[in-house]
């Protein structure tokens, strides 16, 4: 047990994606499509590649990017019907049945973290792929289709809540082939995350927007 | 009628009835009568596509939009931001004569309170089917955000509503002479002409221009003079709007404009595009002189990206540069229809003025490695848009049609409906009675 959790009374999740172990080979991209059953145009997690450098001195970085999860979301602060909003363990997520569907946060995500469900379906390329409901909002919605929540809304990553509560890790650390991937409570300071967090190859996306990730990223 | 009203009229009326001849007005009224079925003819095959669009927007969602999560807003966003801008637009001009006593513009008083009230209710309708769940429209109005400006400037638009129509309701009833006390009327009409103006500088229109102004993921967005660019170019589109109702309404009903009027309108249209152009001016050489790889990659996008020509043609050439140059030669600002067309070329400008604020800073990738967006509109996109604007011209005309909107006909048909007319005094004691 760690001093965190007397502090605060749920676990506040952080992420940790070491550069240096990540090959870039989208498992955590498929993984989370798998679990999250994602429409087509929806992907919670991406892998950013890049080029660094001119020939001979290249370099190609890999930046695997799910939700930040950010502690200042910009995302949550234009919500006109508070949808969105960060949960007390820190995982920001939208409420389906609340969401109209206006993509304000979507314009506002610096991450490009959330994508808009235009309703499009794997129903061509895969039998009974409607009937597999989107586990991540904890809710059974039937078949899709129609003007069913979560068409219509906007979708992201939710850090795999749904799984968390069963007592296991994101999909896309689980799966992680080189275990670029850590995952734990950053309120804890033995926590692998927080001592992660402290190294000094740690850093942020965008950090001069002042959103404060929770997803850190070792260079 | 106040006697402000006869007053400020009575000058214009008689130029205008002695440059009408009574013998032409009834060959006039002929091609009157085929204008305007023409005119609702139009409007109703539009509408009567925009009702195909909006069956196929309905069945099949968003997806029949050209819109992506890069680029979540297109068409429709910029036609409401357009309209919610003509709107506060004309709101504004309508104060230049209930609150601030400028009777050489009253007679558009009425049809800028009208045509406010209407752009209001086009944007709304805008912005509703662009919702991903329009059924959850109402949801906004239950559920409040204080740091979501949306979330106020729904509240804002209803307000907003209420107040021009009740201003709208006195000002006719005033025309009418139905008033009982006309002095207590203007006043009224003052009143709320003067809560109006600063609901509609910060409330409909500079809170709109906030929406995007709080947005500091993408370029060009974020910054406190997005708001007050907002609202300037609100005032250019609908000074410019009202211009052309005007013209387009005396000509179409065989009467001449009046031509001090437009001449006034010309001045305010000319002043208010020159500091638009100057606000433009900052908005571009501030960020690009800071080297701000932010705003530079979305001023690329505008300036030298697939849509320039909406930028360099359509928004700065005819938009801004040809009508400045128009509206400041007095020559050219003496003659009504020159004035008229270089306001339409000012309303067309602001439409992609308004597509430039939406469209370009969705475009670029927020991150390095995430696709950059392309977005035209859809036909389906482009059709419900005119529907939309269609169903507006429609119930503006229509309203115009049983209520004194325009002021009446040139002198010698208002004395020929007089006779007609004599039921009025009647009305006016079974009203107050």
């Amino acid at each position: 047990m760690g001093v965190g959790d007397e502090s605060s009374a749920s676990p506040q999740w952080g992420m940790v994606i070491d550069l240096a172990k990540c090959v870039g080979c989208d498992s955590c991209t498929v993984a989370c499509k798998v679990e999250n059953r994602t429409p087509p145009g929806v992907s919670y997690n991406v892998v950013l590649e890049e080029e660094v450098g001119t020939f001979p001195n290249v370099r190609h970085v890999n930046i695997p990017r799910p939700c930040m999860q950010c502690e200042e979301p910009p995302c949550v602060g234009v919500c006109p019907v508070s949808a969105t909003y960060k949960r007390e363990d820190g995982i920001v997520v939208i409420d389906a049945d609340r969401c109209i569907g206006c993509r304000y946060c979507i314009a506002a995500c610096p991450y490009g973290a959330r994508s808009f469900d235009f309703g499009e379906s794997y129903e061509d390329e895969m039998q009974g792929a409607n009937a597999v409901t989107a586990p991540d909002y904890g809710k059974p919605r039937g078949v899709r289709g129609g003007f069913k929540a979560p068409i219509g809304t906007v979708r992201k990553c939710t850090f795999c809540a749904h799984r968390l509560e069963r007592g296991e890790e994101p999909a896309c650390v689980e799966t992680c082939i080189g275990d670029a991937r850590y995952f734990g409570d950053i309120a804890d300071p033995q926590s692998l995350v927080s001592l992660l967090n402290a190294s000094p190859r740690a850093f942020h996306l965008k950090e001069e927007l002042g959103t404060r990730p929770r997803v850190t990223y070792l260079r | 009628m106040t006697t402000t009203h006869l007053t400020s009229d009575a000058t214009t009326l008689s130029k205008d009835a002695t440059t009408t001849a009574g013998d032409r007005t009834s060959s006039r009224n002929g091609t009157t009568a085929r204008l305007r079925v023409m005119w609702y003819a139009v409007l109703c095959l539009l509408m009567l596509a925009g009702g195909i669009a909006f069956y196929f927007r309905m069945t099949e969602g968003l997806a029949v939009t050209n819109l992506t999560s890069t680029t979540p807003w297109g068409a429709w966003v910029a036609f409401y931001i357009f309209f919610v801008g003509l709107s506060a637009g004309a709101f504004l001009l309508s104060s230049l004569v209930y609150v601030f006593g400028m009777y050489q513009f009253e007679r558009i008083g009425r049809a800028a309170l009208l045509s406010a009230i209407v752009s209001m209710g086009v944007a709304l309708a805008f912005i509703g089917i662009d919702l991903g769940r329009i059924d959850r429209s109402a949801l906004p109005l239950v559920f409040f955000h204080w740091s979501s400006p949306l979330s106020w400037e729904v509240r804002f638009y209803i307000v907003y509503i209420v107040l021009l129509s009740a201003e709208l309701a006195i000002a006719i009833r005033l025309h009418k002479g139905r008033s009982r006390s006309p002095i207590r009327a203007h006043r009224r009409l003052r009143i709320l002409g003067t809560i109006g103006i600063p609901l509609a500088i910060f409330g409909v229109h500079g809170g709109t221009g906030t929406i995007f102004a709080v947005l500091k993921a993408r370029g060009m967005w974020f910054g406190g003079l997005f708001p007050v660019i907002f609202v300037v170019s609100a005032m250019v589109s609908g000074t410019a709007l009202l211009t052309v109702i005007h013209y387009v309404q005396r000509r179409g009903t065989g009467q001449r404009p009046d031509a001090g009027l437009m001449k006034g309108l010309a001045t305010v249209l000319a002043g208010v595009l020159c500091v638009d152009l100057g606000l433009m001016f900052y908005e571009f050489v501030v960020p690009l002189l800071a080297f701000q790889a932010h705003d530079g990659e979305v001023i690329r996008v505008i300036t030298l990206g697939p849509m320039w020509w909406s930028f360099w043609i359509i928004q700065l050439l005819v938009g801004m540069i040809i009508p400045v140059a128009v509206l400041l030669t007095p020559r050219l600002r003496a003659r009504p229809g020159v004035v008229a067309t270089a306001a339409a070329l000012v309303v067309l400008g602001i439409v992609g003025v308004r597509f430039n604020i939406v469209v370009p800073p969705l475009i670029p990738g927020v991150l390095h490695g995430l696709p950059s967006g392309y977005y035209v509109p859809t036909l389906i996109e482009w059709v419900l848009s005119l529907g939309l604007i269609a169903g507006g011209a429609a119930a503006y005309s229509l309203f115009a049609e049983v209520q004194p909107i325009h002021d009446a006909e040139d002198r010698a048909e208002a004395d020929a409906e007089a006779g007609a007319g004599a039921k009025a005094p009647e009305h006016t004691k079974e009203a107050s009675a």
